[in-house]
Formats: structure tokens, C-alpha cells, sequence
């Protein structure tokens, strides 16, 4: 028999696709790839070094900072993490108003990985529509917290800013018409037949093989796995949250999770204006010493904090685990593997929704 | 004088044909999203004929995120070799400027950008706002294209 060529196909570190540096390794047959390895390595910073020793006031900038995509999340367990060592009670309408600056984050963190995914299967119309109702989302990011990004929102005992009558009555506006924009698009990626050719049984994670990956988020969600932080957080119990879950295990079934948790997310939201107490949004207290560990849930999984400070509030050690290094294992490993055609890897990779900057820090 | 007309054509050309390739050379993703923002229809880079290629040998303009980690030391200089003449490189935050929050004893950045390749402008920012992208681009681009061609001949001379 006749053998075909066996190419190493290396994708990236620069790549138009990819928003940051990573490089694929891929072992292909003709089209099909056998292997595949992620390089990852190109934007370490060495943050978790940089932060030991020095004041929380400070930590709080750099936590948030690990990544541009999900800075709130950083920013939200690295507060609770201190609270929780410290033993710092938090006022009640702050729990409410972090839920919502979160799951705001976790709509246009979640918009923006579809955008991807669209615009690398070539589908330009659908990912600049999200990409503008994803502009939606930040506005009212940017009403709540005051910055677009890094907003420093969650600060210990509470948040910064309260958000007035006025400008619940604008946020409710703005997530009705993400709402309506969002229930068409994913209508339009739904039924899409040429989508559905290229994300229907392309990049197969069975619910055994997430396990053994321990893939986390969405990715994990998308096949069936029942994994989500939130249902430990004490805001979200109160909420009556459920996850969201799927059983075709393919790239069509994680970008589908992911435009459900949306709608997912503006329902929370709701809720929270419905039942948000009123008072104080700070409540006292001094950073003091303890040690605690724990999760919350990123938009691409849980994120884990270990840390320990010192009397003075400054951190004296610190641990940090990001959802991605997961779901990049998972794809590199069994994602990847056994696909058909080459222009499959990358729409593949991305749809695992890997963020390099939070990997490597 | 017949020179002239084709440079005249040639800066009227470049203002309105922009290719862009952006590269994170350690960037916590805040400004990456706040470029990827542009492409959006809200700020729409392309009705000023920025089109974002991602492809350094097709660029004419390079924007540079993060805090040049140590292993970009010699590539962002390979990647700047492979853009066609004329190009620029802008940066974008304060990032490549200072290194920002991450500029610290014992971290493994390395900035200014400006000590690997010439650097035309830079906005600072943590991250700086998508029009901000779109003015600089815009207001950089015919400066530095503009009577490329004559401007190359008197230095032949």
C-alpha cells in the first residue's frame, strides 16, 4: 500500500486566528491529524512571583490583570479569598451587585468566544453581529463599574459603586436587547446547515475522556459532565442556579453552551435586580492573617486561589489555578485527534476557548 | 514631475488602505480585545480601510500589546523584518512602554518594546479605549507613508 506522506504540521505562535501566541503541533496524515501537542510558554510573566509579599491593595491590580477577558472573575475570587481567610463579612446588596458585574463579564467573555469560533469557521455576517451586541455588554459593564476591562470592581467587604435606580432601569434595557439579539443569532447558528457541516461531530470529547482531562467549564458542560463552581458560591444557592448541560460532546455543542449561559446569565441578572436588598455596599473590616483556598467559576471554568497573609495584609504566598490549562490539555489530547481536514484544527482549538494570558500569567 | 503624480496617487492611496497585524508579546489579553473591539461594526476599522490581516508580510502598520516576554526577544524582531517597506509599528497600552504592574524585581518581562525595534507611536492606556486605536491608526498611517517613494530617492542621493 501506498503510504502518504506523514507532515508535522506547526500552527502558530503567530496565527491570524489566535488573539495570543500558542503553537500546535500537529502529526497529520494526508488531512487527517494522528497527534497533536499545544506549545504554550510565549507570554509568561511570572505574576504569582511578583505577587508574594506585597499588600493586597496592590495583589488586587495584578490579580486582575492575569487576564484581560475575565478580569472580573480574578478580581472577584481573589476578594473572596481574602474575605474568607480573614473573616470578613460582606454587605448583602454587594453580593448581588458582584453576581451581576460577574455574569455580565461572563456574557461578553462568552460572546467574544463565539465570535471567535465563528469568525474562524469563516462565518464573518454571525461573528460581527456578535462582536456588536458583545459592545452591548460592555456598556453596561462600563455604567456598573466605570472601565471597559479592568475595572476593579470587588474590593473586600463589598464593591465600589452602587448602582442607582437610574441606571438599573438602563442596565434592564440593555440586556433586553442583548437578549433579543442573542435568542436570533443563536436561532441563525442553530439551523445554519453549512455551521452545522463544519461543527457537527468535529473535535468528539466523550464525557470518559473529560473526566480523565478534567476539563472544566463550558468545555466540560458541552459533554455532560455536571461541573460548575457556581453551585458551591453562597449568591448563586440563593439564586436557584442550575448549570447548563449537553450531551452531543462536539464543537456545535460547546458554542451552544455557551450562547445558552448567556441567556443563562441575563436571567441571573434579572433576578438579582428583583431581589437585591438595600443598604450598604461596603461593609468593615481589616485584611488581617489567614490562609484559605478557594473556586469560583470563570467563564471558562473554575478558578482556584490558595493564598496566606500576613497581620499587615500582605500576601505572603500565593497559588493560582486558571481553567484554561485544562481544556487545552483536553483538546490537545483528544480533541484534536482524529480530525478530518487541517481547517478543523483551528476552529477545534478555539472552541475549547483556550486564554493563554490566564495559563501562563 | 511624472514621479510626483504616481507619489501624489500613492499617499492618496495609502491613506485609505491600511493593513494591519497586531502581536502579543505578553499581554494580559485587555488590549488584544480592546483591537479585536475595532473590528466590531460599532468602531468599524474597515470603512476607514483598515483591514486587520494578522499577517506580517501582508501589514503595513504592526500593533504591539504586553510587556515583551523573554522569548520574543528575537522574534518580534523576525516578525518586524518580514513587514513590507513602508510599515510602522505602534504600541498599544502602557505595557510596552513601562512594562505597567508587571514591571516589577523578579518578574520575566522586559520592556520598553523600543529597545528591539523603532517604534513610530504608542498609546498608553490599561487597556486604552477602541476609538483611541482607530485616532492613532488613522492620524500615524499618512504621516509616515506619505512621499515614501521621493523620500527614499533623496536618501539614494
Amino acid at each position: 500500500m501506498k503510504k502518504t506522506v506523514d507532515v508535522s504540521l506547526p500552527i502558530g505562535p503567530v496565527h491570524p486566528v489566535f488573539k495570543e501566541p500558542a503553537r500546535i503541533k500537529c502529526e497529520t496524515m494526508g488531512e487527517r491529524v494522528l497527534s497533536a501537542e499545544v506549545e504554550l510558554g510565549y507570554v509568561k510573566k511570572g505574576i504569582e512571583k511578583i505577587m508574594r509579599g506585597r499588600p493586597w491593595q496592590e495583589d488586587m491590580f495584578l490579580a486582575e490583570r492575569i487576564c484581560g477577558i475575565c478580569s472580573v472573575i480574578h478580581n472577584m475570587v481573589f476578594i473572596e479569598t481574602i474575605e474568607k481567610a480573614c473573616d470578613l463579612a460582606l454587605a448583602p446588596r454587594a453580593a448581588y451587585l458582584r453576581v451581576i458585574v460577574n455574569e455580565l463579564d461572563r456574557m461578553q467573555s462568552h460572546i467574544l468566544a463565539n465570535y471567535s469560533y465563528c469568525y474562524t469557521i469563516e462565518h464573518e455576517t454571525l461573528a460581527m453581529y456578535l462582536l456588536n451586541t458583545r459592545e452591548t455588554v460592555m456598556d453596561q459593564l462600563e455604567l456598573l463599574t466605570g472601565a471597559r476591562v479592568t475595572c476593579a470592581y470587588i474590593i473586600p467587604g463589598g464593591v465600589r459603586f452602587d448602582l442607582r435606580p437610574a441606571d438599573a432601569e438602563k442596565l434592564e434595557a440593555g440586556i433586553m436587547k442583548v437578549e433579543s439579539d442573542i435568542r436570533r443569532f443563536m436561532g441563525m447558528f442553530e439551523n445554519g446547515r453549512m455551521i452545522a457541516l463544519r461543527s457537527k461531530e468535529v473535535g468528539i470529547l466523550t464525557p470518559e475522556e473529560a473526566r480523565i482531562a478534567h476539563a472544566v467549564g463550558p468545555t466540560a458542560r458541552a459533554s455532560g459532565v455536571r461541573l460548575d463552581e457556581r453551585l458551591n458560591h453562597a449568591t448563586y444557592k440563593l439564586l436557584n442556579f442550575e448549570p447548563v448541560l449537553r450531551d452531543e460532546c462536539d464543537n456545535y455543542a460547546r458554542v451552544m453552551v455557551r450562547f445558552q449561559e448567556v441567556l443563562q446569565s441575563i436571567g441571573l441578572i434579572r433576578k438579582c435586580l428583583d431581589e437585591m436588598p438595600a443598604g450598604l455596599i461596603r461593609s468593615g473590616g481589616e485584611v488581617g492573617a489567614g490562609s484559605f483556598s478557594w473556586k469560583g467559576e470563570a467563564p471558562r471554568g473554575e478558578l482556584t486561589y490558595d493564598l496566606k497573609t500576613d497581620e499587615f495584609g500582605r500576601i505572603v504566598d500565593i497559588a493560582i489555578m486558571t481553567p484554561s490549562i485544562m481544556n487545552i490539555e483536553a483538546c490537545g489530547h483528544y480533541m484534536l485527534k482524529g480530525i478530518d481536514s487541517a481547517a478543523d484544527i483551528t476552529s477545534t482549538f478555539i472552541s475549547s476557548d483556550p486564554c493563554i494570558a490566564c495559563n501562563e500569567r | 514631475m511624472a514621479m510626483s503624480i504616481i507619489q501624489k496617487l500613492k499617499n492618496k492611496v495609502r491613506q485609505r488602505s491600511i493593513h494591519v497585524s497586531y502581536v502579543n508579546v505578553g499581554s494580559c489579553n485587555g488590549c488584544d480585545i480592546e483591537i479585536l473591539a475595532c473590528l466590531s461594526p460599532r468602531y468599524d476599522l474597515e470603512q476607514y480601510g483598515i483591514y486587520v490581516h494578522n499577517n506580517p508580510r501582508e501589514a503595513d502598520i504592526l500593533l504591539i500589546t504586553g510587556a515583551l516576554c523573554e522569548q520574543w526577544d528575537d522574534k518580534l524582531v523576525s516578525i518586524w523584518e518580514k513587514i513590507p517597506e513602508p510599515k510602522a509599528a505602534i504600541t498599544i497600552g502602557n505595557c510596552p512602554v513601562s512594562g505597567c504592574v508587571f514591571n516589577r524585581r523578579g518578574s520575566y518581562v522586559n520592556p520598553p518594546v523600543s529597545k528591539h525595534i523603532p517604534i513610530a507611536a504608542s498609546i498608553p492606556g490599561c487597556p486604552p479605549r477602541p476609538s483611541e486605536i482607530v485616532s492613532t491608526i488613522l492620524s500615524l498611517a499618512p504621516e509616515v507613508f506619505k512621499d515614501f517613494e521621493e523620500k527614499g530617492k533623496e536618501k539614494k542621493r
